[in-house]
């Protein structure tokens, strides 16, 4: 107990105080230079409450806020689910087998630099079904990261570990699930945290582009056709602090599954 | 008539318990072996046509400069590193690949992170000894954590463990398979001097537990370490091309005591004998 209120957790919660007090300035700053443009931190808060007050009102002509997050949240953990399923044991292959790696890397390497939002209309073609398209787009842009570096966390095994593997007669398998896996997992993790995180900036442009549901919609329609940039900015809060309560889960499995030599 | 068949077969028997006795078999064999790998630059031999004999139940360390292939050599023995040229046996069969009748020390300990001292001994030995039943597995993997006296840190993982403490896990495994060979590549190398010291009588303690029947070959450039546990040292010539300079006997008594030992005169000109055929300059006025 004693170490949570040490120097250490003090001055960094005193950093961070700071750090969202100059954010504030700025915010206020630009306020008045906009000319109440975009609102003051003190408006945003009152639109904030407004829209907090209900937030997972489920009716057929007005979602709340709570709803809208959580049906984001259900499509990226859906394509970020499948596209972590496919990119997990498929990053791993091509890490322990050149011939694997050669035929796999020149795919990835031409399809990983393109926009994810330019397969949103290929998903619309493929499902005709907006929601599922933007899935389709989560899918594919949570594959890279996580295959990359699966891929280099098998490749990087050390000699030492495949000497005990080899000097005590491992089965493959035993390789598999006693050297290949806990190495890995440390760089799997990393490339998952990277593709939760791509996956989070996506959604909100996808569900823009495609409307009804989730957050980006909520920012299109309620925040800027609606006239309230207030609520463009108490969406763009929740989408980031979201964005940060994801990345911390991820950074905890990292730091647990890394292990001290 | 009869007598004489009677008291040849006598012979014939006594023979029979005393011969392994006197002449022990020969646990390891090493016969011209050359080892050469492919480098950036052309082909790099590491040893040249090396031929070593180990009798059973034999204490032989290799000694040499950084690089100068003992490594290697000891390599061809667990069967970690192919012959370009020449055979190894091990117990009179040719070896291709490791095996469970030679146990390994590694010189950074390579025990898994991620797993717990107990389970880095109990996957090893369930890979090594297929035939064993789980419980005979668990039997060993205990005895032998006992013997290094590492039972009560069986749960935890080797990064919360001392190098001495890791070191003795590695040969708590090493042992864990029974082999009738063990291989020691600079194993103390990274410890501190007097924990070093502990693992050398440690180490002779679990070889007289075990009758003095494992034959033991070990990579180390530490002299003092090298006759206070051998019967024989290998001294070997720099690389590239290494052959073996000179085998130097150590027929000192034992057991033998650390304290003592350093004050016995053929301890000290067997000192002197590898000091001088390691190095060949003593101080700064040899050097010219």
């Amino acid at each position: 107990m004693k170490n949570i209120f040490s120097i250490k957790t003090l001055t960094s919660i005193l950093y961070f105080l700071c750090g969202m007090a100059l954010m504030g300035g700025i915010w206020e700053l630009v306020s008045h230079l906009t000319k109440h443009e975009i609102p003051t931190p003190k408006e945003t808060w009152v639109v904030f409450k407004e829209v907090i007050k209900n937030p997972m009102q489920d009716d057929p002509d007005y979602k709340g806020i709570g709803t809208k997050l959580i049906s984001s949240l259900k499509r990226v953990g859906i394509g970020f689910g499948l596209g972590s399923f496919i990119a997990i044991p498929l990053g791993l292959l091509i890490g322990s087998s050149k011939i694997a790696m050669g035929i796999v890397n020149p795919m990835v390497q031409i399809l990983r630099p393109v926009s994810p939002l330019a397969w949103f209309p290929l998903g619309l073609a493929i499902f005709k079904d907006s929601p599922q398209a933007s899935i389709f787009m989560i899918f594919i842009c949570s594959l890279w990261p996580t295959l990359l570096n699966a891929a280099f966390g098998a490749s990087h095994i050390p000699q030492d570990h495949k000497n005990v593997s080899k000097a005590f007669g491992f089965s493959k398998w035993k390789y598999l699930i006693r050297i290949l896996l806990p190495y890995s997992l440390s760089h799997i993790v990393t490339g998952l945290r990277l593709s939760v995180g791509v996956a989070w900036m996506v959604i909100v442009a996808g569900e823009m582009l495609s409307g009804g549901m989730g957050l980006g919609y909520f920012v299109w329609e309620e925040g800027f056709n609606g006239g309230s940039v207030a609520k463009i900015l108490v969406a763009i809060i929740v989408i980031g602090v979201v964005g940060l309560v994801l990345d911390k889960i991820f950074m905890a499995l990292q730091k647990k599954f890394t292990y001290a030599v | 008539m009869s007598n004489t068949t009677i008291s040849t077969s006598n012979h014939a028997v006594a023979d029979a318990i005393l011969e392994p006795i006197l002449n022990p078999a020969n646990a390891i064999e090493i016969e011209n072996v050359t080892v050469s790998f492919k480098a950036s630059k052309g082909i790099y031999t590491a040893v040249q046509d090396i031929s070593l004999t180990v009798k059973k139940g034999e204490i032989v360390s290799l000694i040499g400069h950084s690089g100068c292939g003992k490594s290697t050599l000891m390599g061809t023995i667990s069967g970690m590193v192919k012959p370009t040229a020449g055979t190894v046996k091990a117990n009179g069969n040719v070896i291709t690949n490791p095996g469970p009748d030679r146990g390994i020390v590694f010189q950074n300990y390579s025990l898994l992170p991620w797993l717990t001292v107990y389970k880095n001994i109990y996957e090893a030995v369930d890979a090594a000894l297929r035939n064993k039943s789980t419980a005979e597995k668990k039997e060993l993997v205990e005895a032998n954590l006992k013997m290094v006296n590492l039972w009560q840190h069986k749960d935890k993982l080797p990064g919360h463990l001392s190098g001495g403490m890791k070191q003795r896990v590695a040969i708590a495994r090493a042992f864990a398979i029974n082999p009738s060979i063990l291989l020691l590549d600079e194993p103390f190398g990274a410890l501190d001097a007097l924990t070093k010291s502990n693992m050398h009588v440690e180490l002779l303690k679990l070889w007289n537990l075990d009758n003095r029947e494992k034959t033991i070959v070990m990579v180390t450039h530490d002299v003092e370490e090298a006759i206070f546990l051998s019967d024989r040292v290998v001294v070997m010539n720099n690389g590239p091309a290494a052959t073996i300079k000179e085998i130097v006997d150590v027929p000192l008594p034992r057991p033998r005591n650390k304290k003592e030992i350093v004050h016995n005169e053929a301890y000290m000109s067997i000192h002197d004998k590898l000091l001088s055929l390691l190095i060949d300059k003593f101080s700064i006025n040899d050097i010219h």
